[in-house]
């Protein structure tokens, strides 16, 4: 592959520009749902790209007291992040461009660069509300990070490989949420808690520490951290319908499951009421964890005495 | 025990102190004392359990007179003891009180900072009201203090960081306000914090305070009508019911009964609009956005129907002295009654919705438990009261207007948690749907309004009105002029601040916000100089050139 296609690929597309773009286009879905289920009107089609245009525009307030390499670096890192993880897995039901053996470990990772950004970003600058939203970020993490991690695992052992493209070709001929319910529900809430959904969202609860982690951004910075957690939605939303609902093989079959599972999680998002940071971390540890590790319990010896 | 032998029994405590005693009005006694005395006096009152000390007026007398007097007025029931101290102007000193009845001192702040009574023994002293560089010796609400002196004020701010943000290793100070998502309003709290654990609170007021009490004191009694209104957005009704009855009994015009009703049809709607504005901002600080957006949709109801009843949606004016300006036709009837039917219905689910929801008992079941011991110590009114099972409701203990006709029936609970004050708000709903069915099925015919003199008769009275946030107090004197010499207004969340402060510590933080909304605050009720800063330009600005920018802005 040469360096104009890797180009190419890493910024225009499949990942880059166009999952940006999709990006947008599934942050509305999720705001319009919510919205319609709050008994609301909801956003217009092209808010999310307003507001992006809008943050550009704007000028980027810098705090007094803070590191400015990592105030102006971390929004790129997480961007980054998030746009390198889309190499690896079947965006647009199409392919990944890279793939390699274990490449579902460098996705994971590649995924918890933004939190981790996130997380930084808040520690770096002496606001207390970006403390209090960084501490809860990171708790966050460790606590839904291992049960998302377990539940992406089951699907992996079963197809016998690490590496995406493969789970995704097994799960086109087996529709894991059948044998696997619990690795499903641990994975799409795990995602809930990745992207600070809610009832997630005690990180940037804003009747209690305004915006959280990133009180203090504004401008460009706060508009790339939105980016990439708009398009860690899109590469989440892919990797647990090609994972756990029977595998993405063309655009149709990524369209309809994603947004199936999508319109599954905005229904999550208006019915629960936000979990206090000490009951989130209680619900990963206390239920998510142990339910996924008897699953995968159960599919280790199902594959052992099974041939 | 009738009202009279309530108040023979306050005379009888108070004795050994009283100098001279005073019946301005059938329900009320006013026993003058020393202000050596006043600890005892008011420690024989409450360990007698004679009734709560419902508020504390300042008065000045006049730079004449010399004097300054401040009234502690003490509620049983329909009967009023007040405690009357009369101060020399300069050096005026009295007791704390405090240290028994702990809700006194914020009443004692008051008179501090507005009248230079200096409260002995006082733990707090910063300033709950005024600014902080306000100098020592003016006292806004004396009488010989004028609009030059306030001017000058306008000038000199103080220049400094709001506070320290970390105090220890791992201890935060987070502030709460004046401008948060949480709070709707101005108001300022600081929140000690251990990692998560809150370990102090602090509260500061003011930021609204646009000194309506003094301003009263130069426009007439139809003029201050309309100011009194504007106290509250929530509960502008009850506001100008408490003043109108109260003026109404000075000058004894006796309100024609359909009014009467019309006053109390309207108080149960606006009831009905602040409790389920109040479940939204609960659900909304709890992170329960549905439950938000459903309730305030509901709540277009209730204010549809106001504005078809008075023409406004906020501030009604449903009143005039004397009586009401508004007829309730057929169709008006009609409209409320279907709309009634509306709201009951979506009261019994929201109800259900409260008690049932497992995420959302997460949040409230268990938090924030006032005992009912605790509840009269703190001095605790309205809903937070009741939801500790303390049955205090004037509605109730001290019926007034037509609320003797058409009476309601208490609603208590016994948990004192967030969740028993959600249920106890949205009970009375239900109550209070049923006593304005019962005013429109017999409402009485008549006139609408009494003709009012437009000097009102010299003398003092009380008035007290069961606003949707518990006991509002009015406190009027008059010297028979076209304008009153004193109104004072002690509104139902003062007295409730202290539930929050006192439980928010050892709490999460995360708990603090559903604690604040718990007792349904209203800063504009206790307010009575705004500070903004904006920053436009990209610049490192120090915090005082912030906020010299901010100040300029603001004054163009």
């Amino acid at each position: 592959m040469n360096t104009l296609t890797s180009i190419v690929t890493l910024l225009i597309f499949p990942a880059g520009i166009t999952l940006i773009l999709a990006g947008m286009f599934y942050e509305w879905i999720d705001r319009k749902l919510v919205a319609r289920f709050q008994n609301r009107v909801g956003p217009r089609w092209f808010q999310p790209f307003a507001d992006a245009v809008k943050l550009l525009a704007k000028e980027q307030i810098k705090p007094a007291i803070i590191n400015p390499y990592l105030f102006f670096g971390l929004p790129i890192f997480a961007l980054a992040g998030a746009l390198t993880a889309a190499l690896y897995v079947p965006l647009f039901g199409l392919a990944p461009p890279h793939s390699l053996t274990g490449d579902l470990v460098i996705t994971i990772y590649l995924l918890s660069l933004p939190t981790m950004c996130i997380g930084l970003a808040g520690w770096n600058t002496t606001s207390r509300f970006s403390l209090i939203g960084a501490t809860r970020t990171l708790t966050q993490l460790f606590a839904y990070e291992a049960p998302f991690l377990l539940a992406l695992l089951g699907p992996a052992l079963v197809a016998g490989s690490w590496q995406i493209s493969e789970i995704n070709g097994y799960a086109q001929n087996h529709w894991l949420i059948l044998t696997q319910p619990i690795g499903f529900i641990v994975a799409v809430i795990g995602l809930m808690g990745k992207l600070e959904l809610p009832p997630f969202d005690a990180p940037e609860a804003e009747t209690e520490i305004i915006a959280g982690a990133l009180t203090e951004y504004s401008g460009r910075g706060l508009m790339m951290f939105h980016l990439a957690k708009s398009a860690e939605l899109v590469i989440g939303l892919t990797l647990v319908s090609s994972f756990y609902l029977g595998g993405l093989n063309g655009i149709g079959s990524f369209l309809i499951k994603t947004i199936i599972l999508l319109f599954f999680m905005s229904i999550l998002q208006s019915l629960l009421t936000r979990l206090r940071i000490d009951q989130t971390v209680g619900l990963w540890w206390r239920f998510g964890a142990i339910l996924v590790l008897a699953q995968i319990l159960v599919t280790i010896l199902w594959k052992g005495f099974m041939p | 025990m009738s009202t009279e032998q309530k108040l023979q029994t306050a005379e009888q405590l108070l004795a050994p102190w009283n100098k001279e005693t005073i019946r301005p009005e059938e329900n009320r006694l006013d026993v003058v004392i020393q202000p050596e005395a006043l600890h005892e006096a008011a420690s024989a009152l409450h360990e007698a359990k004679w009734g709560y000390l419902s508020a504390i007026t300042g008065m000045d007398m006049g730079v004449e007179a010399g004097q300054l007097e401040a009234l502690y007025h003490f509620c049983n029931g329909p009967a009023i003891t007040s405690l009357r101290v009369r101060l020399p102007r300069a050096g005026a000193v009295v007791p704390t009180i405090a240290d028994i009845i702990p809700p006194a001192t914020f009443f004692e702040r008051e008179i501090k900072e507005m009248f230079g009574i200096k409260v002995d023994g006082l733990a707090v002293t910063d300033h709950l009201f005024l600014p902080e560089d306000w100098p020592p010796d003016v006292y806004p609400q004396r009488v010989d203090f004028t609009i030059e002196q306030a001017k000058a004020m306008e000038v000199s701010h103080a220049d400094q960081m709001p506070e320290p943000g970390r105090v220890g290793e791992n201890t935060f100070v987070v502030p709460i306000g004046p401008q948060h998502p949480a709070l709707k309003e101005p108001g300022h709290f600081s929140f000690t914090v251990d990692g998560e654990i809150v370990t102090a609170a602090k509260m500061r007021l003011g930021y609204a305070h646009r000194g309506i009490e003094k301003a009263t004191e130069s426009r007439s009694w139809v003029e201050n009508l309309y100011l009194f209104e504007r106290v509250c957005g929530i509960c502008s009704h009850t506001h100008a019911m408490a003043f109108s009855m109260g003026v109404e009994q000075l000058a004894k015009v006796e309100v024609p009964a359909r009014a009467q009703a019309i006053r109390e049809l309207v108080a149960g709607l606006e009831r009905v609009h602040s409790h389920l504005l109040w479940l939204g901002v609960t659900a909304h600080e709890a992170g329960f956005d549905t439950l938000f957006m459903y309730s305030w949709r509901d709540r277009e109801t209730v204010m549809n129907l106001l504005e078809q009843i008075t023409g406004n949606r906020v501030n009604y004016s449903a009143n005039v002295l004397g009586g009401v300006k508004c007829e309730i036709g057929d169709e008006q009837s009609k409209a409320i009654k279907e709309g009634l039917t509306y709201l009951e219905t979506r009261i019994r689910h929201y109800l259900e919705v409260v008690t049932t929801d497992a995420m959302f008992l997460n949040r409230t079941r268990g938090i924030g438990t006032i005992t009912a011991p605790e509840a009269e110590r703190f001095g605790l009114l309205g809903p937070t009261a009741r939801a500790s099972g303390v049955a205090r409701d004037v509605r109730i203990e001290a019926p007034y207007g037509a609320y003797v006709r058409y009476p309601v029936s208490l609603v208590t609970e016994t948990n004192g948690d967030l969740e028993a004050r959600c249920v106890v708000r949205l009970k009375e709903l239900l109550v209070s749907c049923f006593a304005m069915r019962s005013i429109l099925d017999n409402m009485p015919e008549g006139p609408l309004t009494a003709r009012m003199p437009r000097k009102i008769p010299a003398g003092e009275t009380v008035a007290r009105v069961e606003a949707p946030r518990g006991e509002l107090f009015y406190y009027i004197k008059s010297n028979g002029g076209e304008i009153p010499v004193r109104v004072h207004v002690r509104t139902p969340s003062l007295c409730n601040w202290v539930s929050v402060l006192e439980k928010a510590v050892g709490r999460q933080l995360a708990d603090v916000p559903m604690l604040i909304a718990g007792m349904d605050p209203c800063f504009s009720c206790n307010d009575r100089v705004v500070t903004v800063e904006d920053s436009r330009t990209s610049e490192n600005w120090s915090w005082k050139r912030l906020r010299e920018y901010g100040i300029e802005y603001y004054s163009r």
